[in-house]
């Protein structure tokens, strides 16, 4: 006896999927149904296995964190970083087009067991989190290591240490910017002309 | 699960992302993720090496990039040992010997011979890769790494198909290819597959004072390779089918799946201690019957010295066990499927279904930036924004995204 079984509809744009399909051919949504024999798992809360990005609903923003001010303890050199968009942490490799914003290769950082890609920190929504990429020595928030690709909310004055080298941040947050942008809209005309000038002074 | 066998300086590790396979009666997508690793420490000694530089040096390369070309091949000499072979090969229409193999002590002959490079002509990428594959195999010996590093910022016509058979046909004689594409005007599909070919990398070197670094970190991983050159066979066995092979790590990159022939041989050149490979595999397993266990892959790796089996088999169960898919697994689908949505795009794109394009180019926008590459997503928005109003991505913007996606997974050393 076998189980009957139909496609897999993507909720997203209506393609269909061969059971089984964890992202959608089309559309590349993820299917966490996976399948027709599969059975999905109430959301748990606290489950830090889950691969998903934890998302907070809009309106939770009430303050939206503007910048990072990073101190690295060893060299004792301390970072202004803008929040608005994503800190690579790493060591700089030109090479395969690795330009971390947080460049710990002054600081040691390929002796401390710094990787090139080794995290990420971005905000959310107001919240910040930060992303192990699967780097060889870890990442680490207050002493516990974090799962690879899962993103972790810290806060203000938190310890973090990537492989052996301690950072603490302070968050600089402005609570009068507000809003939280759902999805990208394209850069008008203004943005084109800025990549056309980049693009002149490259060649 | 597997079988692995010898005991080699690699490791091959397969992982599922299922434990169990429900019986269906229709056919069901499977993944498997397979991890090269080499077992040995991080002092290994130097390979030597054995290169052509293959410079182009036509009409368009006049200006900063020539400069820039120099200077990355000066520094070459410094970033090689005295007891490594160069050749220096210039093309535009024809090729020319600059400098036929010649150890790398003997620097003054080649400091002269690349100050002389002047820009003129066309691209005939062709010849200028004939010429270099000849000159490395002059000097090719199994005690060296035999490589070719092809620079060009043009796009050759017609001669595609000679070089790419030049390619193959070398990989049998040991010899690799890399190819570097400066800005934007180079065919990157192509080149591609050249490097994929030749067992190399293709790298996208925005801006010339890039150059310098590229070279000098492909110079590294080559004379760092634990194994110098691996090819690996996937045979699917009865009820199962490769839908898609990719490369996750280093860096993203699809394998063509060819229809008619099921067993698949890919080229996947050196592995250095520091850097796995991983190789994610997309299988298709036909509709079941009845519980069995399923023998579902062999793979076989070939290397020097090397040669890993593995047969991987799933059981098929009424009633599977569930698991959630291995995060780690997981994350390289979920770039992959971004990577692969763009290169839908551009494909979409060449066949004239602008709408299609735009709607893919689109859905890998909105999953950069739900992912936080918010650059990327940016660019992507950029060209969505201009194909909306009828006009053609820019190869900048084409090029940031493919190189730039394929390297969501580079990983960490």
């Amino acid at each position: 006896m076998t189980s009957k079984s139909s496609q897999v509809i993507c909720p997203s744009c209506g393609a269909e999927n061969l059971p089984g399909t964890l992202f959608c051919v089309q559309c590349g949504t993820y299917l966490p149904s996976g399948g027709p024999l599969r059975t999905e798992p109430i959301p748990d809360q606290e489950d830090e296995q889950s691969a998903r990005p934890p998302r907070k609903k809009e309106g939770d923003a009430q303050a939206r964190a503007i910048s990072l001010e990073v101190d690295v303890t060893n060299s004792g050199r301390k970072v202004l970083l803008s929040a608005e968009r994503e800190i690579l942490v790493g060591r700089l490799d030109a090479a395969h087009g690795i330009f971390p914003e947080l460049d710990l290769t002054t600081d040691g950082g390929l002796e401390q067991g710094v990787s090139r890609r080794h995290a990420r920190i971005y905000t959310r929504d107001g919240t910040c989190f930060v992303e192990d990429l699967d780097s060889t020595n870890g990442t680490f928030l207050n002493g516990e290591r974090l799962t690879p690709y899962l993103p972790y909310a810290f806060q203000d004055g938190d310890e973090l240490m990537f492989g052996t080298m301690h950072i603490s941040v302070r968050i600089h947050s402005e609570s009068e910017r507000q809003g939280s942008a759902v999805a990208p809209s394209a850069p008008d005309e203004a943005d084109e002309a800025d990549e056309a000038s980049e693009e002149e002074a490259l060649s | 699960m597997a079988e692995a066998e010898h005991t080699a300086p690699i490791q091959m590790e397969v992982q599922l992302n299922r434990a169990e396979l429900p019986l269906l009666d229709s056919a069901q997508m499977l993944y498997a993720m397979l991890d090269l690793r080499s077992k040995e420490a991080l002092n290994i000694s130097r390979r030597r090496l054995n290169l052509a530089l293959v410079i182009d040096r036509s009409t368009s390369m006049r200006g900063a990039r020539i400069r820039n070309v120099k200077m990355a091949a000066m520094d070459l000499l410094e970033t090689l040992q005295p007891d490594d072979w160069l050749s220096i090969v210039s093309f535009s229409d024809r090729a020319e010997v600059v400098i036929p193999p010649t150890p790398v002590r003997e620097r003054r002959s080649f400091s002269s011979a690349i100050a002389s490079l002047l820009p003129r002509g066309g691209t005939e990428i062709y010849q200028g890769l004939l010429s270099g594959l000849t000159q490395v195999e002059r000097h090719a010996s199994p005690d060296y790494v035999n490589h070719v590093l092809l620079l060009t910022d043009g796009r050759t016509y017609g001669d595609e198909e000679l070089a790419l058979h030049a390619t193959q046909q070398a990989r049998k004689y040991g010899i690799g290819v890399s190819a570097f594409g400066i800005g934007e005007d180079w065919n990157d599909v192509f080149l591609d597959t050249l490097a994929r070919k030749g067992g190399g990398v293709a790298q996208y070197i925005s801006s010339p004072s890039q150059m310098r670094e590229v070279l000098r970190e492909e110079i590294q991983g080559l004379s760092k390779a634990v194994v110098k050159s691996m090819s690996l066979r996937i045979e699917p066995l009865a009820e199962v089918h490769l839908s898609a092979a990719f490369k996750a790590a280093p860096y993203m990159e699809l394998f063509p799946c060819d229809e008619g022939d099921k067993t698949q041989e890919i080229a996947l050149g050196g592995l250095t201690a520091e850097e796995p490979i991983v190789l994610i595999l997309e299988l298709v397993v036909d509709p079941q019957e009845k519980e069995k266990k399923l023998k579902m892959l062999h793979l076989q790796l070939e290397a020097e010295d090397v040669h890993l089996q593995q047969e991987i088999q799933i059981p098929i169960s009424l009633s599977p066990e569930e698991r959630e898919p291995p995060a780690r697994l997981f994350n390289f689908l979920e770039r992959i499927s971004v990577f692969r949505l763009q290169e839908k795009a551009w494909i979409a794109l060449e066949s004239g279904d602008a709408k299609q394009a735009t709607s893919y180019l689109q859905a890998a926008a909105t999953h950069l930036f739900d992912m936080g590459y918010r650059d990327l997503a940016k660019s992507a928005m950029l060209e969505v924004g201009r194909m909306a109003k009828g006009r053609t991505p820019t190869g900048r913007g084409r090029k940031k995204l493919r190189y730039g996606t394929r390297s969501l997974s580079i990983p960490s050393t």
